[in-house]
């Protein structure tokens, strides 16, 4: 479907660099992650930090990223990215740091980021009974 | 009410000397940048404002942003002109500023003030534009004294580089009789983005135009109706009391020579409300101000012919002076109540009224009732309001109705 598109994708505006920040809904372990792009305008080095709100590109450098990746054009056709699994046991918002791309232009695109894990063990609310009255 | 924090970055260089802009462009300068803090202050309690200068010995941050007003207005003073403006390094540095605010919460905005000849490529400047961009600092430009292409382009480019949304503006103030913080007060910069910023621009505005352009009472009905209504209750219970005690004192005041001195004042409160007109922005404003006009026209045709209504209220010196309006609402209310009266000429209460108006008129700063240029217009215009007298009139006491 439009998914796999590839005429659609995340450009970059005012210099090559990107900012995507991703909360989840529940804590999550994250094992590997794909970055497909475009060749040459497809990102190169990727910085991943864990658990870090309210990131902006004035305090990206002020701590380290909990995992760095730098992608090869295999990498941009779909070859998943395997992270340091430790660092990652406990996620509750990832922000991705796109630094530069595969050609150093001007303007960096991203056509599709997936990211693979589990779940941790969380309480299942379907699973609670409701306590019966006058106890 | 956006929580921001702002860096008014002033341009200390010295072309800011000239005196296209009275008195100086320094001090129209300094003057705007004053309104600018009151009115973001205004705007929400939480706004910091802070100052720097981009001329001078070099880049120089005055006041860290700051809610207290006081420092900011105290830093003004005692500034010295010099030196090149360094436009890039100013952007860079308020830039600087601003990320280590206290309130990350707050917005980032730099308002500039570019008064001289830029240096910088036009490259230079995009670059800083994209930088601002992308991290989310709006950028608002005043530019003025230099009428060259150079810089109109450039700072179009940096406008355009920085913009995101239109939250960024550059507003261009050519020379000219208006102060540089009366032109900006009708710009984007004052009004927020159209937002509750225009009360501030609004109160300012009518002050600015000395009372009589603006709302009734300074206060807008719609922006708060019970306000004004009720500010119109007081005033006309004291217009009532006035009324009586003026009529006493009418048959006092007498000053024959006076008389040609009225005409011609007359006619420059007219010529004022009209110059009002452009600083006033919505549609209200200009009603009121038209019908202030008819009042102005009705009054002075009023005062021009020997026979209308007695028991005008003549002597309302200390009333005029504070509000014109408000003696020229009196007049016409008493006109309204007495227009069943006998009309008998009386030459006291004729020479008194226009005592009265040349009361109000020597209030309005700026207005020289000697001039012979406006006695002239004027007497042109007493040809043209008697035989609209009987017009006026009718048209006047309809508003009237309306009004109430």
């Amino acid at each position: 479907g439009y998914r796999e598109d590839e005429g659609l994708y995340l450009e970059s505006d005012a210099d090559e660099q990107l900012l995507i920040y991703l909360p989840f809904t529940q804590v999550v372990k994250l094992h590997s992650i794909v970055v497909k792009g475009p060749e040459e305008e497809g990102p190169k080095t990727v910085k991943l930090f864990s658990n870090r709100e309210h990131m902006g590109f004035s305090n990206v450098n002020d701590f380290p990223p909990s995992d760095t990746a730098v992608l090869t054009p295999d990498n941009l056709k779909g070859k998943p990215v395997v992270l340091k699994f430790v660092k990652f046991q406990n996620v509750r918002s990832l922000t991705i740091f796109i630094e530069d791309n595969q050609s150093d232009s001007e303007v960096t695109k991203v056509n599709k980021i997936a990211l693979f894990g589990t779940t941790v063990e969380t309480t299942d609310m379907k699973g609670l009974k409701k306590i019966e009255d006058n106890h | 009410m956006v929580l921001e924090a702002t860096l008014i970055c002033i341009d200390n260089s010295e072309w800011m000397r000239n005196g296209d802009y009275a008195p100086s462009r320094f001090q129209a300068q300094t003057e705007a940048a004053n309104l600018i803090c009151g009115a973001k202050t205004q705007l929400n309690p939480e706004n910091t404002v802070g100052v720097m200068t981009m001329a001078g010995k070099g880049v120089r941050v005055l006041v860290t942003p700051t809610s207290d007003l006081g420092k900011i207005l105290a830093c003004m003073h005692g500034l010295e002109i010099g030196g090149e403006l360094n436009l890039a390094a100013g952007i860079q540095v308020a830039q600087l500023a601003l990320k280590h605010r206290q309130n990350k919460k707050q917005q980032q905005r730099i308002i500039v003030f570019v008064g001289s000849p830029i240096k910088h490529e036009k490259k230079v400047l995009e670059m800083i534009g994209r930088k601002l961009k992308k991290n989310s600092v709006a950028l608002d430009i005043v530019n003025f004294g230099e009428d060259d292409e150079g810089n109109t382009e450039k700072l179009e480019a940096l406008l355009a580089a920085v913009n995101n949304n239109d939250s960024s503006h550059l507003v261009h103030v050519p020379p000219g009789p208006n102060a540089l913080s009366d032109v900006l007060l009708s710009t984007p910069i004052f009004t927020g983005d159209g937002e509750g910023g225009s009360g501030f621009a609004a109160a300012a505005a009518a002050a600015a135009a000395s009372g009589a352009s603006g709302y009734e009472f300074g206060v807008d009905p719609n922006l708060d109706p019970e306000l004004a209504l009720a500010l119109r209750v007081s005033m006309e219970e004291e217009r009532a009391r006035q009324e009586a005690a003026a009529k006493r004192a009418a048959e006092e005041a007498a000053k024959k020579e006076k008389q040609g001195e009225q005409q011609s004042s007359s006619q420059d409160v007219t010529m004022t409300d009209q110059d009002s007109v452009p600083a006033s922005e919505a549609d209200d404003k200009k009603k009121t101000t038209k019908h202030d006009e008819g009042l102005l026209q009705e009054a002075i045709a009023m005062s021009s012919t020997p026979s209308y209504p007695s028991g005008r209220d003549t002597n309302m010196s200390e009333v005029a002076e504070d509000d014109p309006e408000l003696a020229l609402a009196l007049q016409l209310s008493m006109q309204d109540g007495t227009k069943d009266a006998p009309s008998h000429s009386d030459m006291s209460q004729l020479l008194a009224d226009q005592a009265f108006v040349s009361s109000i008129l020597a209030s309005l700063p700026g207005v020289d009732p000697e001039d012979p240029s406006v006695k002239d217009v004027l007497t042109s215009m007493q040809n043209q309001s008697e035989p609209q007298e009987k017009k006026d009139e009718d048209k006047v006491s309809k508003e009237e109705e309306e009004k109430k």
